[in-house]
């Protein structure tokens, strides 16, 4: 069973990755379409990371107690101020763990 | 589109591979926690090691494992884990639009192997714009480096999970937070941008906190849409 959900979640997985990527697929895409499909990533990732950080245990965590959004905020600010991926992510991953 | 015969630079094909494997590097390093959760979550779930592995090695998709396995814990039948992880892997139909000009053309191993390794990491080195023209080792060079880190962590995982026990409560999630936060945050260029990010954030925490099963999707396609509309509306440059 558990070999069932793997094989089958690859495939899905592998499909909607290469989907739109076969050339004979009958899609032409619209100068509009492209200008839409530029804010996926933003959005997709966002809708991922938003909850990890500010719910905890089902309910709303805006306080101090919060290790995820204190760490998430230096995160934020490490990414803003200096564009750098690495160090954005080894520090506000060392802050989080000492904190956590 | 510019005509294909132009020629990019001439480099060779090794030192696209590793220019890629660099430049997703950082991105490499932040998916090891996660992939270290990914290991030993799976265990947990009742998994032997080697299914452990073969899900990172086979699927190859952190956030979707993840949620498939917190299913399999609770006991969730395979309709339920398949029709929640399309809801989770819908986001790489959009990538896979966003790439389509790029990768198409390309012959089928390529479109194959980059298919393949098309993550998020991938998408945040490789998409950049249509006007620049996308080699396919360095794609690959990233993509493959960043799949050999996550199947090297998730090994770490499995074999720590046999060891450490309570590895999940030490929070390695926030790995996840960490690194898509040092993606979206300088992908912030333009009003519209924020406006799509901030939408997105919103509508995901509505979406959980009534638990809507279809909250990523919902909230995603919300973002783009007032992304797209706040841009239209202010005539905002491309």
């Amino acid at each position: 069973m558990i070999w069932l959900t793997i094989i089958t979640m690859a495939i899905l997985v592998f499909a909607s990755r290469y989907l739109f990527l076969e050339p004979k697929l009958p899609v032409r895409l619209s100068k509009n379409t492209l200008t839409f499909l530029s804010y996926s990533a933003p959005a997709v990732l966002t809708a991922i990371f938003a909850p990890i950080v500010f719910i905890q245990e089902g309910e709303l965590a805006l306080s101090l107690d919060n290790s995820y959004l204190i760490a998430a905020v230096l995160a934020a600010v490490l990414a803003f101020t200096t564009r750098n991926i690495l160090l954005t992510t080894v520090v506000s991953m060392g802050l989080f763990f000492i904190i956590h | 589109m510019d005509s294909s015969s132009k020629e990019t630079i001439t480099t060779t094909a090794l030192d696209a591979v590793i220019k890629g494997a660099l430049v997703i590097l950082p991105l490499t390093i932040a998916v090891i926690p996660w992939g270290i959760l990914a290991g030993s979550f799976a265990l947990d779930a009742g998994l032997t090691p080697m299914e452990s592995q073969a899900m990172s090695a086979v699927i190859f998709a952190g956030a979707a494992q993840l949620v498939a396995l917190g299913m399999i814990k609770t006991g969730v039948g395979l309709t339920g884990i398949l029709i929640t992880t399309l809801l989770i892997t819908s986001r790489h139909f959009l990538y896979g639009m966003a790439m389509r000009e790029q990768i198409s053309p390309m012959p089928l191993k390529w479109r194959l192997t980059l298919g393949f390794l098309l993550t998020d990491e991938l998408f945040a080195i490789a998409n950049q714009g249509k006007q620049h023209k996308l080699d396919p080792w360095f794609a690959f060079g990233g993509g493959f480096s960043f799949y050999l880190g996550w199947n090297i962590a998730t090994a770490i995982g499995i074999i720590a999970g046999q060891t450490l026990p309570n590895l999940d409560s030490w929070g390695l999630d926030f790995a996840i937070a960490a690194t898509f936060i040092a993606i979206v945050v300088p992908a912030v260029k333009k009003p519209s941008i924020l406006i799509c990010v901030l939408v997105s954030l919103v509508m995901s925490l509505i979406c959980e906190l009534m638990n809507i099963q279809a909250g990523l999707l919902i909230a995603a396609l919300s973002g783009m849409t007032s992304g797209t509309l706040y841009a239209k509306v202010t005539g905002e440059k491309a």
